[in-house]
């Protein structure tokens, strides 16, 4: 089961700051709740773990990271990210191009186009809802890049990125992501009912 | 696991088990208290065929813990009969051929008990709603509506009889 | 002789043939007391949970059970290596194919069975399975059969790299499993070239899955000391099932005893042997200690022996009048990723070729192609008569289309392509001799009782106003009840089946049989039958089946096949005892056998009415009181070999009225007719037709079991499979006329898969015809509102 997303976050640092953090593939790894790069195997190889929790049960994927290319000119990545749940049950791969836009001084975007394939017990049960919740992993994703930009730079704004970077989820609750969702469609099914009105 | 004592009252008699926290009630009515009649037939609470009444009302026990019977009243369709009479949903289902492999039949008997006692004089498609969380491959319901159409006669006529000899 | 009160009322009494008496087996279940698979409790019983393939094709890379193996209460968890010095690993199935038992260094399907658990408890083994680790290599999947045969296609059965056959004739790829042709391809060819009128269309039967009540599962038991083996398990074909376990196991049929008590549905879904079972039994060998398998709603509907997934294209050649002058048949099949399910072997597409239907039919060719894919094995399934379902669901659709194409009208175009009556026996041109049929007067009294011109004129009149309202129609054949043992076998035992009757000397009796009971009430029916043939009432015959200890060989219940096979078998063996009994009561009367004649329950002297003896009379003196030079005992066992196979057909009509806005459809009225022959129990065969087409309603409105392209299941649980409940079935009318089967001893037919065979084309044809003033000649099932909304939506008619 395959889900393409393009998606823009906006981050209120610079392109470079945030270029150099992009590069950092262990701090940035840190960015996605529940996940840590476990090995190094060399410039561009890593190996992973990310642990997913829905309700009590919990599931831990292993995966491999290669980063297929960085070029400095366009400020742009490409990571190739495989990996299965330690039981088996389910597998997923992703095709990341990650680059970061200017815009002005102190803001840039980062720029996301990734190819999601899941495989397994996920896709199967989940298959419905991969569209929705890829989404709101990547957001949550985002939001930790932004805030772990700016708490590298100086100042109380710094710091209180900081103070969000260690406020921010340690796991991938995909219960609390569900029900994001939910109240996410709620809420725009009554917007637009009270825009109607 | 540490288990637990739970105590409640099955088919009017008292019963105590000890189970586990995650322990469904329909495994602990068919494999510790060996009343069988209640079946598994999915595990999605869908099928209905665990259809047992607690406290009053129609659940699935497959979509309860066993540690939430304590205390309660619970009746699975061994306790149907009373007196080795049949209840009048179980003679009509005989009479109107309301089953075919059997398998849904406890659930199907569960459900209509309470759902009787709920709406004792139900349209058709009073009774195709209330018997909805029940599911037949056999029979294609047909005949399980009329059982229930026909039970229904039976208990409000013989009210009516008790009432006039009251 | 005329029949008298007096003798009306010995009649009575016998509740036999005929008799809509009540089921003898309903007491226990509607006790609760019934016994089925999961209600087996034995001491000492462990239980097995099995680990399964997340992926449709993927190498096994390793299996870690090493933290299964430490959690306390798990006693051992096998996998193919364990089976492998037993070379039990894989094993035959009834296909003539093989099948991995658990999977041996790849798998080719998601939820294919990898290993299995065995814990003192039930939860101890599902916290079991989700502790083996397992690493996969993911390998390319193929879900389109149309790919299967492409030269760059994954190999999906490596084991069979290299056999240029597997039971069915030559290979011409690797995931190609035969071809099966019948009739005559050139003439068919010739008159196609030179039709008048052809038409032509795709058509899908698309993948279910039977889906009984109760899941498949068993109890394997080993007793050491004996040496014997007894299974308990949910199974349609008891000896069959006994016959492979010998085979498999090295252990002689007289040390195997399999035994079925009863069975929540089958529905062709408990025929296989499934891997499953054989792991249990061979850990309860192994363990020395009864194991326990019960398989989950999901694993059943995911791994468990599906329907149909039949791609066909469909034509047929005809003059202007609409008279059809030949068929072409051509279908793919897709069998998944093992051929598992029965196949007589001279028919390894079933009896596919009967898709000429009711229909004469000079010249026809039909091809089945069949391909290995990544997704669970099976095809044959599900109430279909052995692809019959397949069959009839084309040639019923593309009568509908012929008549589309030609204006003609959906019921005339039937008259008009009907085998007539004098016509019987009629041998079709794909080489079937249907014995007997007459379909018109079916067709007559449908069109009658629904009121058919006023239906058209309805409809005319709803299409003026912008409504969509159709009306659907089925005359279809069936063929049951396999078979003859010269035209089929499976695993090379003939497809005869068998009876044993012994009467008591109080006159009572005992019968078994080799079919197998899921609900259709063989233990009332079956009773009726000796009743009427040895005039014993049905309430004192005590029928049993299922225990291959007892019962004599049969290849059990399915194809609708205890009726035409297993019932014949006990009118024979009944009439070998009355052959007897008459014997006996000469010699109580003191007359020779040619002075008697039989009358309901007594032997009785021609012309001296009073000078009789009963059956019960006549039993007692089997054992206290027989002729000079005769054994004791009054018994008999018959094994019946069907000279044919039967034919029963029907007429069906459904109304549908469809919401152009939604594409809701509302079945306003089902009318069904059934000629089954000789009917036995009007209220059970009643009750078939009603779950038949309830099935038929399920499979033409929403079932499928469908895949994402990397071979992902979607929709494999009761939240997305759609099980009809009370709210969405429909209210059915049965009728029936009476043509019976010339060979069968009591002129019977079968009849509990015609519902489902003659109702999904008829509610397919219904809502197709809601569409046709629009130009739709066909969609495919299933006709879910959303399918049909954006039809609607396409043609610019959703208002």
């Amino acid at each position: 089961m395959k889900v393409t997303l393009d998606k823009t976050y906006p981050v209120s640092a610079s392109a470079n700051a945030a270029w150099e953090f992009l590069q950092d593939i262990k701090s940035v790894a840190s960015c996605m709740p529940g996940a840590e790069i476990t090995e190094q195997s060399d410039g561009t190889h890593f190996k992973g773990m990310i642990k997913v929790k829905i309700g009590p049960a919990v599931a831990a994927f292993k995966g491999d990271i290669e980063v297929k290319s960085i070029d400095a000119n366009k400020r742009e990545l490409i990571l190739l990210g495989k990996g299965s749940d330690t039981k088996g049950s389910s597998s997923a791969s992703m095709l990341l191009t990650a680059s970061i836009r200017e815009v002005a001084n102190h803001q840039c975007e980062l720029v996301g186009h990734s190819e999601v394939t899941v495989n397994g017990k996920m896709a199967s049960f989940g298959g419905r809802m991969m569209d929705s919740i890829s989404e709101r992993i990547l957001a949550q994703f985002a939001d930790n890049f932004a805030n772990n930009v700016i708490a590298r730079g100086e100042g109380s704004v710094a710091d209180a990125a900081a103070a969000r970077v260690a406020e921010a989820p340690k796991e991938l609750n995909g219960l609390a992501i569900v029900w994001h969702f939910i109240t996410d469609f709620f809420n725009k099914l009554f917007s637009r009912e009270s825009k109607q009105s | 696991m540490a288990k637990t004592q739970v105590s409640f009252n099955l088919n009017g008699a008292p019963v105590d088990v000890l189970v586990e926290p995650r322990e469904l009630l329909i495994h602990v009515l068919r494999e510790q208290l060996d009343q069988t009649g209640s079946h598994i037939g999915c595990e999605t609470s869908h099928c209905g065929a665990c259809t047992v009444d607690f406290n009053g009302e129609s659940v699935k026990s497959c979509t309860l813990f066993a540690v939430q019977a304590q205390g309660a009243e619970v009746m699975t369709v061994e306790g149907l009969a009373s007196n080795g009479e049949l209840h009048p949903l179980q003679q009509a289902f005989m009479d109107e051929h309301g089953l075919q492999c059997g398998y849904c039949t406890p659930g199907m008997l569960m459900r209509s008990y309470r759902f009787l006692l709920e709406n004792s004089d139900p349209s058709e498609i009073e009774i195709r709603e209330g018997m909805s969380g029940n599911l037949c491959r056999c029979t294609g319901y047909q005949n399980i509506i009329k059982s229930i159409q026909k039970a229904a006669t039976v208990i409000n006529e013989a009210g009516r009889d008790e009432a006039k000899t009251a | 002789m005329a029949a008298t009160a007096e003798s009306l009322e010995r009649k009575d009494k016998l509740e036999g043939i005929g008799c809509a008496r009540k089921r003898k087996e309903d007491p226990r279940f509607i006790q609760g007391k019934g016994t089925y698979i999961d209600d087996i409790k034995l001491p000492g019983m462990v239980y097995g949970a099995l680990v399964r393939s997340p992926h449709a094709h993927a190498r096994i890379k390793s299996i870690n059970k090493e933290k299964a193996l430490a959690l306390p209460g798990v006693i051992t968890v096998l996998t193919a290596d364990d089976l492998k010095p037993l070379s039990l690993h894989w094993m035959p199935t009834l296909g003539s194919d093989v099948q991995a038992v658990l999977a041996d260094e790849k798998v080719g399907f998601q939820m294919q069975e990898v290993a299995m658990v065995i814990a003192e408890e039930r939860y101890i083994a599902a916290d079991g399975v989700e502790l083996v680790e397992v690493e996969y290599e993911e390998l390319p999947a193929i879900v389109d059969p149309h790919k299967s045969m492409d030269a760059d296609a994954p190999i999906i059965r490596e084991d069979l790299v290299g056999k240029d056959e597997v039971g069915h004739g030559k290979r011409l790829h690797d995931n190609h499993i035969f071809t099966w042709e019948a009739g005559d391809k050139d003439s068919t060819d010739a008159v196609f070239d030179s039709a008048e009128v052809t038409v032509k269309e795709e058509i899908l039967n698309p993948r279910v899955h039977p889906c009984p009540l109760e899941t498949c599962g068993c109890v394997g038991s080993f007793d050491k000391v004996k040496g014997q083996l007894t299974v308990y398990m949910t199974s349609q074909n008891p000896h069959l099932v006994r016959t492979v376990l010998a085979m498999l196991s090295g252990l002689p049929e007289s040390k195997i005893r399999v035994v079925t008590n009863d069975i929540g549905g089958g529905f062709g879904n408990k025929v296989p042997v499934y891997p499953g079972y054989v792991v249990a039994i061979v850990a309860s060998i192994v363990l020395g200690r009864p194991v326990k398998w019960i398989e989950s709603r999901i694993e059943n509907i995911s791994t468990t022996g599906f329907a149909r997934d039949y791609h066909g294209i469909g034509e047929l050649a005809a003059d202007k009048n609409g008279r059809i002058k030949a068929l072409r048949f051509n279908v793919l099949a897709d069998h998944g990723a093992f051929n598992s399910h029965v196949s007589a072997t001279k028919w390894p597409a079933g009896l596919f070729s009967i898709c000429t239907g009711s229909y004469d039919i000079p010249t026809a060719h039909v091809r089945v192609d069949a391909v290995y894919t990544n997704k669970a094995p099976g095809g044959v399934a599900y109430r279909c008569s052995l692809r019959v379902t397949e069959a009839v669901y084309l040639i019923e659709r593309m009568i509908d289309i012929l008549a589309q194409k030609l204006d003609i009208d959906k019921a005339e175009i039937r008259r008009r392509n009907f085998v007539q009556p004098d016509q019987f026996p009629y041998n079709t041109s794909l080489g079937w001799t249907v014995d007997s049929g007459n379909y018109e007067p079916a067709l007559d009294k449908v069109l009658k009782a629904v009121d058919y011109e006023g239906l058209r004129k309805e409809q005319a009149e709803k299409r003026a106003n912008g409504e969509l309202m159709g009306i659907g129609i089925s005359t279809f054949t069936e063929i049951v009840g396999a078979g003859p043992t010269k035209a089929c076998d499976i695993l090379g035992i003939g497809l005869f089946d068998s009876c044993e009757i012994r009467v008591n000397p109080t006159g009572s009796a005992i019968a078994r049989m080799g079919t197998q009971t899921q609900g259709q009430g063989h233990e009332t029916t079956y009773a009726q039958i000796i009743a009427t043939e040895l005039g014993i009432p049905s309430e004192q015959v005590q029928v049993e089946e299922g225990d291959t200890d007892k019962a004599p060989y049969g290849a059990g219940t399915w194809g609708s096949r205890s009726t035409p096979v297993g019932a014949a078998a006990v009118a024979k063996a009944a009439r070998k005892i009355r052959d007897k009994a008459r014997k006996i009561a000469a010699h109580l009367l003191e007359v020779s056998e040619d002075d008697l004649e039989w009358d309901i329950d007594q032997f009785k002297v021609k012309g001296v009415p009073d000078q009789a003896r009963t059956m019960k009379e006549i039993a007692m003196a089997a054992y206290s009181n027989v002729p000079d030079g005769m054994e004791n005992g009054l018994e008999a066992v018959d094994y019946y070999d069907p000279p044919n196979f039967t034919f029963p057909f029907g007429a069906y009509v459904c109304v549908v009225d469809i919401d152009p806005k939604t594409g809701e459809i509302k079945v306003r009225r089902f009318y069904a007719l059934d000629d089954c022959g000789t009917r036995i129990n009007d209220m059970i065969i009643d009750g078939q037709v009603h779950g038949g087409l309830t099935e038929a309603f399920a499979v033409a409105m929403g079932q499928l079991v469908d895949f994402d392209e990397d071979g992902n299941l979607l929709g494999n649980s009761l939240m997305d499979y759609f099980l009809p409940t009370t709210v969405e079935t429909p209210h059915w009318e049965t009728d029936y006329t009476v043509t019976p089967s010339p060979h069968h001893p009591l002129g019977a037919k079968g009849v509990a898969e015609s519902p489902h065979v003659g109702g999904i084309p008829c509610f397919s044809n219904a809502v197709i015809d809601a569409l046709s003033h629009l130009g739709v000649t066909h969609v495919d099932m299933p006709h879910t509102a959303h399918r049909i909304w954006k039809k609607l939506h396409e043609l610019g008619a959703s208002k």
